[in-house]
């Protein structure tokens, strides 16, 4: 088991910059495809806040969200929880294809294949970036100015591309051994998206029955960590410092998964070219 | 004693098979599981700086023998040990059609695991030696197959690995760059003596270029000798097939299936009647 996460991170580390030329052409390419190229990047998330917003906000007049006694109007609150989703969620379903979209590339030549993963979550990151500067502009426009404890917003972002990270291996070698896994992803995050705090707070009143449990299942999801740290960053004013118990509980599990993909991925590694 | 003995030699196979799993004629589903010799009990030796022709006719293993021998793929039985780094020459793996030719060199060096500088410092050769002029600003989408194969071998040249594996790349472009080719082929194995495969079925390009021939039919290691004599038998077995009524050569080419299947396993019955 050590020597397959050491396996990893040793390919991963020796080729740094691989990942990052693999997804810097990827995202050129991209854009070359289109004519607007970069636009895009911006347009289509912002589409999507403001659809949500226009239909959960405007039409079914959700105004305001009250958490630990700050409230915070809709718009900044579902465009900072947003723009964390729009970057895990292309990474997971991304990365169920990872190793598969290369399958040109990893039977024609001698290829790290458990740096493909990363690529794909560098790739997105990117897209994120762009992401948290439409929700910087907007937060400003509604009156939220940057202030020191924002940095937070680094530290999630880091948990965010280590969880990305981690269900990337695992799911690029399972979406190999079954391309129906990728099927299977797809939908999940659909219902994903409704089980994290992204459009609702995701707690369950009092007259639901088991309400305590479902409460704590839904933290029980690493994305709620990611979401709920990047909103307490930005509004409520606290820190990773302020959460020791969930912190410790995201980091073991990442690990975990992370151990369970460089497993696959050792296991794997010179199989992939039989299974296309 | 092993270490010293080996260590003149690039590649050792000893027995080696690859076996595939063939899927029904009627479904995707593998519900009988039939088993197919890619190859089938190959041994030979390979000598540091030789150059070594490959022949076959297609679909007789050459190209798995060459991702067995780049390490991309398995051996399922038999052993293999190769003495220093080998690399498959794939010239239109990792061009990107989106981009120009000078992103793609980049992309296609990084690809190969090329660091930064060393991309740098190649820039200018494979702009010299692919010869694409203005073209170079252009989208490779835009290129002809002979162009893209010109740059795509020209980036895959600044690899230097102990043993090339070459398969069938030198058969696209012109004939100008494809001496141009065969030129630098030529200066590699003269100059910087590197053990060099070459799968063609050119056999002229073969018998010029390579110093012993090896040659592959059904699976199966056929000959191994010196270059003219291997070619020559290709040709004879070549001419022979090519004699055959159509009739005869259906069952030719089914027998030769035939005995590269493996029998199903008997199944493994939980309950005895």
């Amino acid at each position: 088991m050590l020597k397959s996460v050491t396996y990893v991170l040793k390919e991963n580390l020796s080729n740094l910059y691989r990942i990052y030329s693999i997804s810097k052409y990827e995202l050129l390419g991209d854009m070359r495809d289109s004519k607007f190229g970069i636009f895009w990047n911006f347009a289509s998330p912002a589409i999507q806040v403001f659809t949500y917003w226009l239909v959960f906000g405007i039409a079914w007049g959700r105004n305001a969200v009250t958490y630990r006694g700050i409230t915070v109007s809709y718009l900044p609150w579902l465009v900072v929880g947003f723009a964390c989703w729009w970057y895990i969620r292309p990474c997971i379903t991304e990365g169920c294809s990872a190793v598969f979209s290369k399958t040109n590339v990893i039977t024609k030549m001698k290829f790290p294949v458990s740096v493909l993963p990363a690529t794909v979550c560098l790739k997105e990151l990117f897209n994120h970036w762009i992401m948290m500067i439409i929700t910087i502009v907007t937060l400003m426009l509604c009156g939220y100015y940057p202030n020191w404890n924002w940095l937070w917003i680094l530290y999630y972002m880091f948990c965010a591309f280590m969880l990305a990270e981690a269900i990337g291996l695992v799911l690029s070698v399972l979406t190999m051994l079954w391309r129906d896994v990728k099927k299977f992803i797809t939908s999940i995050m659909r219902m994903l998206m409704y089980f994290s705090p992204i459009l609702w707070t995701c707690e369950f009143k009092s007259h639901v029955p088991f309400h305590s449990l479902l409460n704590k299942l839904v933290k029980a999801n690493p994305v709620y960590y990611i979401i709920q740290g990047y909103r307490d960053a930005v509004f409520y004013g606290r820190s990773v410092l302020n959460h020791p118990v969930i912190t410790l509980y995201f980091w073991c599990l990442v690990l975990v998964i992370f151990i369970i993909g460089c497993a696959l991925m050792y296991k794997f590694k010179k199989k992939f070219i039989d299974m296309i | 004693m092993a270490k010293k003995v080996d260590s003149e030699y690039a590649v050792i196979c000893d027995h080696i098979s690859k076996i595939y799993t063939l899927r029904n004629k009627d479904n995707q589903h593998r519900t009988d599981k039939k088993e197919f010799y890619a190859l089938k009990d190959v041994s030979f030796k390979t000598k540091k700086g030789e150059v070594v022709g490959i022949l076959g006719t297609n679909g007789s293993g050459k190209s798995t023998l060459s991702l067995l021998l780049s390490g991309i793929s398995e051996i399922n039985e038999g052993t293999m040990q190769i003495n220093g780094e080998q690399a498959l020459i794939a010239i239109q793996t990792g061009l990107q059609m989106q981009l120009t030719g000078l992103e793609n060199i980049d992309a296609k060096g990084a690809l190969m695991g090329l660091r930064k500088k060393r991309i740098e410092e190649i820039t200018n050769d494979v702009i010299d030696f692919a010869e694409l002029g203005d073209f170079l600003y252009q989208p490779v989408k835009k290129y002809s197959s002979g162009m893209k194969s010109r740059l795509g071998f020209s980036i895959s040249l600044a690899l230097n690995p102990d043993i090339f594996i070459v398969d069938e790349a030198l058969s696209v472009g012109d004939k100008g760059f494809a001496k141009k080719c065969m030129d630098r082929m030529m200066k590699l194995r003269d100059e910087e003596g590197k053990t060099i495969f070459f799968i063609s079925h050119s056999l002229p390009q073969v018998r010029e270029f390579c110093r012993t021939g090896m040659w592959i039919e059904g699976g199966r290691l056929i000959e191994i000798d010196d270059i003219d004599k291997v070619c020559d038998d290709y040709a004879e077995y070549v001419d022979f097939m090519n004699a055959m009524t159509k009739k005869q050569k259906k069952e030719f080419l089914e027998k030769k299936f035939e005995k590269r299947l493996i029998e199903p396993k008997p199944k493994h019955r939980l309950f005895h009647r």
